[in-house]
């Protein structure tokens, strides 16, 4: 990976060198402090407690930028800028829609970069990742089970989906920590019988008996248990997102073609088994074909949303000038919709190129490790959760697709969501660099 | 009336610092993909080729098949080999063309029926230029070099 300097560099007069990495992180600061700006002047009043949010994330671009510089200097340098830029607009966003969470999201953000130099830093993790991945497993599907036995849900309603584990007044939603896991068994697993699926010679029917339920029977069944889970917590984003991450993974390892369309089969099979049995599938898919028979009903979310879109129009009303706060939960789940009411449509465009440049990044990431099957499955896994999770979520807000429960990467608000992804940024950086392996 | 004014010109550079952000993203990639680009091709260069031939009626004629010259190009009925010689008179490890010192030299790998350089037996390295003809029991090589 080439660390690309911009041509400011030739000037000479600066002290410090100017690197693809710090213009990046110096247009995120500088649009993190223009919305806090517009944000103060539209509450029109001004407290000093409205500066820590911006002041604390401008200590953790600051010290990630100069450890990550110190210990992987040939790392990739978009990633880090990326999350620190949507991150910072996440928080400013949290801020405006939901005030009484803005200190608690400040937190997390630092615990995330934390989170994200221990993974990127810590010698020999994914040797770590790679050597435990059962007792791994076993921590993840353990987590799991005692959130169906203990699960709780935060807001305290009545039939919320009780995701959360909670000590004190913090909650932690361990599906999150379970993706990570997840890719990282997966990839380990895959990568130890690469060399079986991938034997030469092999095609056509030698290729199916290799790809048999001998070799991928401890994953199906791996697979199997966190979907059914999954679908008993109700929480289906998750349960397609794990989906979609497995046929990837194995389409990558195998590079057998039929995998991604029995795999699209079995998904809308999934979809009508589950649209018969479950109550909340219907509901999502019946608001998602028509959603205007019930706009002050069952699909107030979504009409909400889609007039918040309506409302942003290309250049958006301006931060604090809109009115998302019609949106029920409008700083998790739906902050696309906010995005795109305050920032229109260049917000728009610019939150889903950014998740696209990580996104392929990542591959790029994956393509780089030649040779080393574990580490390009890792990378590639990585990136196909956080660009899947994109998707689903956008695509719900803007009513391409049914709508499921997922956060928005970086963006919404939710500890542990942000935790996971910065995690994988880390993970992603040390993969890019050749100096951590 | 000052603060619309503000708040409208803070709205403009928020989205001119977005449209920005977008820019320098598709700077940075876009010189990424080029500089990696040309490390693809710098990689996949060749320093030439070997064209395979095959008895025809006393002739030689191609077979269609040729290989690029990579500095070291071995001949042999082992899949291992980078050219993988299809000859009952072939051993598994028959001979190989290196790159030594500027020069290309031919070696045989003490092979049973023994490797020919236009038409003469080869008993000890020797050197090779563009438009040889190696033999291997019924296949001939051409080595068609490219001026570097």
């Amino acid at each position: 990976m080439t660390t690309g300097a911009f041509p400011l560099s030739h000037r000479r007069r600066l002290p410090f060198p100017v690197t693809t990495e710090r213009v990046l992180l110096g247009v995120g600061a500088l649009f993190v402090i223009v919305i806090t700006l517009g944000l103060i002047l539209t509450r029109g009043r001004f407290e000093p407690g409205d500066l820590l949010s911006p002041a604390v994330w401008l200590g953790c671009a600051l010290t990630g930028h100069l450890l990550l510089e110190r210990r992987l200097p040939n790392r990739d340098p978009l990633l880090f800028p990326i999350a620190m830029f949507l991150s910072g607009w996440g928080l400013v966003v949290v801020d405006r829609l939901a005030p009484p969470f803005a200190d608690r999201q400040t937190l997390w953000l630092v615990v995330s970069v934390g989170g994200m130099l221990a993974a990127a830093l810590t010698p020999h993790s994914l040797r770590w990742l790679r050597s435990y991945r059962y007792t791994l497993l076993v921590i993840g599907l353990g987590l799991l089970v005692s959130t169906i036995l203990l699960g709780r849900n935060p807001s305290g309603q009545e039939g919320a989906p009780e995701l959360w584990l909670g000590i004190g007044s913090l909650y932690f939603q361990p599906s999150e920590a379970l993706k990570i896991i997840l890719v990282a068994f997966l990839a380990s697993y895959l990568g130890e019988q690469y060399p079986a699926l991938r034997a030469e010679g092999l095609d056509g029917l030698q290729r199916r008996w290799a790809i048999s339920p001998r070799i991928l029977g401890p994953v199906l069944l791996m697979w199997g248990l966190s979907v059914v889970i999954l679908i008993w917590q109700r929480d289906l984003g998750t349960a397609i997102l794990f989906f979609v991450v497995f046929l990837v993974l194995l389409y990558i390892a195998s590079g057998y073609t039929p995998i991604l369309l029995g795999g699209a089969i079995l998904i809308v099979l999934a979809g009508i088994v589950a649209y018969s049995l479950f109550d909340v599938v219907q509901l999502r898919v019946d608001i998602w074909l028509n959603p205007w028979n019930e706009g002050e009903g069952r699909a107030y979310q979504i009409v909400q949303s889609l007039l918040a879109f309506a409302a942003g129009g290309p250049f958006g009303q301006g931060i604090g000038q809109g009115a998302p706060e019609f949106i029920p939960v409008v700083h998790s789940d739906f902050v696309f919709a906010a995005v795109a009411e305050e920032w229109g449509l260049v917000g728009v465009f610019s939150v889903i190129g950014l998740v696209a440049v990580v996104v392929m990044r990542g591959m790029r990431i994956g393509i780089s490790q030649r040779g080393r099957p574990f580490h390009t499955l890792l990378a590639v896994g990585l990136s196909t959760v956080i660009g899947v999770q994109s998707l689903l979520i956008m695509g719900g807000v803007l009513k391409l697709v049914p709508l499921t429960g997922v956060t928005l990467p970086f963006l919404s608000y939710g500890g542990s969501s942000l935790l996971t992804n910065f995690i994988i940024v880390g993970l992603l950086l040390r993969l890019s660099a050749p100096e951590g392996t | 009336m000052t603060t619309e004014i503000t708040l409208f010109v803070l709205r403009l550079l928020a989205g001119a610092i977005l449209l920005l952000m977008l820019l320098a993203l598709f700077v940075v990639m876009w010189r990424d993909y080029h500089s990696s680009a040309r490390e693809a091709e710098a990689s996949r260069r060749t320093y030439g080729r070997i064209i395979v031939m095959h008895e025809l009626d006393g002739s030689y004629a191609r077979t269609g098949e040729s290989h690029p010259l990579l500095p070291t190009t071995s001949f042999g009925r082992a899949p291992t080999n980078t050219i993988r010689v299809e000859d009952t008179f072939a051993s598994s490890e028959h001979a190989v063309v290196v790159m030594r010192n500027g020069q290309w030299w031919l070696e045989d790998r003490a092979s049973r029926n023994g490797t020919t350089l236009n038409g003469v037996s080869v008993n000890q390295p020797v050197v090779v230029t563009d438009g040889d003809v190696i033999g291997i029991g019924h296949l001939r090589y051409r080595l068609e070099m490219e001026a570097s």
